[in-house]
């Protein structure tokens, strides 16, 4: 069978939604940090896919997909430093108790 | 520069020296002034002894510079002293009488911590007085005419710390006031003359050029500002009130300067008068009027400078006369005299005050006995005034009564004599209430050396001073003649009437008269002379109660109109000022305030979004972008389709 472009950014929307519930339902900080990767990585996946059934002879998506991971990664790296500063302060990483800025 | 300048010139320096002096330094430099009055003593006989032969000016002075003095209408004005026989003969009175006085004031006033003031004050009218008479210039005349009107004014109120020096200095100031209206009168209607000059010599040359009437205009000017000064009546007021001032100011003023100025101004501008017949006749009456008003209130009075003063009145009446009778050399040898025996008078009553501590000759007598000096001088100078044969007021009033005989005014000769007649009688009485009957006071003592030495020389000349009534009257210009002997006893018996009266009532031993009784029975006229004639009273109906009532009418309306305008203004303003306020409280505060709250409110609303959740941020992002969405696809279908 032959999987087509839909089938792609469909798979690419269920991990941007999953994500997405996860970043908002949430209480650990690892976990929001984990549920922003998966929304990254639907995005990823929409770019290479954009890339391979719409603009095939080039390689824009390819690259812009690698610099995307990139930066995916480089993100996390200073989430994960976050979440350890705060843990180092308050002992525990909850997100729901990170709320000084109250108005 | 001609030397006749320094005449005025050195007491002028002497009060300019004076005044920028401390006061402590002031009263140790007496003998600049008293040296000033010496300087200027020895320069007027000197000028006296120029003049001498008789006849015309000796010298002229001129400053013609136009820029200096100014300009009116384009004809410059130029002031100039002059020097001719009156003149002469004045320089060498004032200055005489000035240096009494002064040297006099250095014993009176030594005690008195404002000497110098005084002193200062003294050279200054002394000055201007000299000026005054050395003035070729109307204009120049007129300014030392104000000149001694304020040192008057200085000098009456000397010892301003009391009330009543106050008062006489101010009612001195105002009456002679009136008089120089008369004077500025004058001056503008000679001065709108076509020659459109003050010099005197020029005026005097040209009043017969002058329109009809004009010469009438210019004489009662000049007759009024005489009256002020020379306290005619009715303007006579001031003078006894000035007995306030130090006594030998009152000798200075009533001797040299300041009355005298008067008669010196109608003498020396006689040629206007002698133009105006009606005027000179006027003169005469109220000559007349003043010597018989003098007399009679110097009779009543009890203060021994107030017997002296209204005598003053009197003997200026009498000048006036003469000059009302055109007798210039009448009313000059008058003034002359009077002005020796007068201040001779007046110093020894500064020391008879001195010594008696009184001025009420109730309370003194029997001062003969302690004060032998001053009781010789001043009976000299009482026979002097009281007209007995061989003192010059005796040759002095026959030459009046000459030049009224000669001008026909045989009713003037008449009243002449009355008033002679009064003199004698009111200075008998003066003379037994003070050096003769009991003694009242204790401590009499003589007055000191320098004060008796003035009296002492000013005694000499009041003996001798008659004898030159023809050399007088040959100086002047005009013919003397010794009295005629029907007139010299006329006078003689006048005289003697007087002093008998005198006597009976005051003077003798053995018999006191009852004088109260006398007084209860010419109750009415005894009342009127001791309110002064009612001329005071006259004086307050007529013009300051009308004026007091004038000044409440419009201080009422002052208070209710004027003061009622301001206060409404100040009202209307007030409430302006007020529905502003509430404007501003109200409408400006509330939009400013109102804008302040809204914007509050909306904060407190918005900030409740600000939950400090993170998850709540990222539902609300997440709301927006799913409701932008929502639009777009909206949007597109609806647009789409």
């Amino acid at each position: 069978m032959r999987v087509g472009v839909q089938a792609f950014l469909m798979l690419a929307a269920m991990l941007f939604a999953l994500g997405l519930y996860g970043v908002l339902s949430k209480k650990a900080t690892v976990q929001i940090l984990m549920s922003l990767e998966l929304m990254a990585i639907a995005v990823n996946i929409n770019l290479v896919a954009m890339s391979r059934f719409v603009t095939p002879r080039t390689m824009d998506g390819w690259f812009f997909a690698v610099f995307s991971m990139v930066d995916s990664a480089a993100e996390i790296g200073l989430g994960l430093a976050l979440v350890l500063a705060v843990f180092k302060r308050s002992n525990h990483s909850e997100v729901s108790d990170l709320s000084e800025l109250k108005g | 520069m001609n030397w006749l300048v320094a005449i005025p010139l050195l007491p002028a320096i002497a009060f300019v020296g004076l005044i920028f002096l401390p006061r402590t330094w002031r009263n140790r430099t007496l003998w600049l002034p008293v040296g000033a009055m010496f300087g200027s003593l020895a320069l007027s006989f000197v000028a006296f002894a120029r003049v001498w032969p008789g006849g015309d000016a000796l010298t002229s002075v001129r400053w013609d510079h136009p820029w200096m003095l100014g300009v009116i209408a384009g004809h410059p004005i130029s002031l100039s002293l002059q020097m001719d026989a009156i003149t002469a003969v004045m320089l060498v009175v004032i200055s005489f009488v000035g240096t009494c006085v002064q040297v006099y004031s250095l014993a009176y006033m030594s005690k008195d911590e404002r000497e110098g003031w005084y002193f200062a004050v003294l050279s200054l009218f002394t000055s201007a007085m000299l000026t005054l008479v050395l003035a070729d210039n109307l204009l120049l005349v007129f300014a030392m005419w104000e000149m001694m009107g304020l040192c008057s004014y200085l000098l009456i109120g000397f010892w301003y710390e009391l009330e009543a020096p106050r008062r006489a200095s101010q009612k001195a100031f105002l009456t002679t006031r009136v008089g120089d209206l008369g004077f500025l009168f004058a001056l503008a209607v000679i001065y709108v003359q076509p020659q459109h000059t003050w010099d005197i010599t020029l005026v005097l040359g040209s009043v017969h050029s002058w329109a009809p009437g004009v010469a009438t205009a210019v004489a009662c000017g000049l007759l009024l500002a005489a009256m002020g000064k020379s306290a005619q009546v009715p303007l006579h007021v001031w003078l006894p009130d000035a007995m306030a001032g130090p006594t030998p100011a009152s000798a200075l003023i009533h001797a040299a300067t300041m009355v005298a100025a008067g008669v010196y101004l109608v003498a020396r501008t006689i040629d206007i008068f002698r133009a105006a017949p009606a005027v000179l006749m006027a003169t005469l009456i109220i000559g007349a009027i003043t010597a018989l008003v003098g007399g009679v209130l110097a009779c009543v009075q009890h203060d021994v400078k107030k017997v002296l003063a209204y005598s003053t009145i009197s003997q200026l009446g009498l000048m006036f006369m003469a000059l009302g009778a055109g007798s210039v050399m009448g009313a000059m040898f008058h003034l002359v005299t009077h002005a020796f025996f007068k201040s001779l008078l007046f110093l020894g009553a500064g020391v008879i005050i001195h010594s008696a501590h009184t001025q009420d000759m109730r309370e003194m007598g029997g001062l003969r006995k302690h004060m032998p000096i001053t009781w010789a001088t001043v009976l000299i100078g009482s026979l002097a005034l009281a007209g007995v044969v061989p003192f010059s007021g005796f040759f002095s009033k026959d030459e009046i009564i000459s030049s009224l005989l000669a001008a026909h005014q045989y009713w003037a000769v008449a009243v002449v004599l009355l008033a002679s007649g009064l003199t004698a009688f009111y200075m008998t009485r003066m003379y037994f209430r003070v050096f003769e009957g009991p003694e009242q006071t204790e401590h009499l003592h003589e007055g000191s050396p320098l004060m008796l030495m003035p009296m002492v020389a000013l005694a000499t000349i009041t003996t001798f001073l008659g004898f030159g009534s023809v050399a007088f009257a040959t100086f002047l210009g005009e013919r003397g003649e010794w009295p005629a002997i029907p007139l010299v006893l006329a006078s003689t018996a006048v005289a003697a009437t007087g002093i008998g009266i005198g006597w009976w009532f005051y003077g003798r031993r053995s018999v006191v008269v009852n004088t109260q009784a006398y007084k209860r029975l010419f109750r009415p006229v005894y009342r009127a002379l001791q309110e002064k004639l009612y001329f005071d009273h006259m004086y307050d109906r007529v013009f300051i109660w009308p004026y007091m009532a004038l000044a409440n009418v419009l201080a009422v309306f002052d208070r209710s109109a004027i003061d009622g305008v301001v206060n409404g203004v100040a009202k209307g303003w007030m409430l302006f000022s007020d529905s502003a306020a509430a404007f501003d409280r109200l409408i400006i505060d509330g939009a400013v305030n109102g804008l302040a709250t809204l914007t509050k409110k909306t904060g407190t609303l918005l900030r409740s979004l600000q939950t400090g959740k993170l998850q709540g941020y990222q539902r609300l992002v997440l709301s927006a972008v799913v409701l932008f969405m929502l639009y777009l696809v909206i949007y597109v279908v609806v647009k789409g389709a």
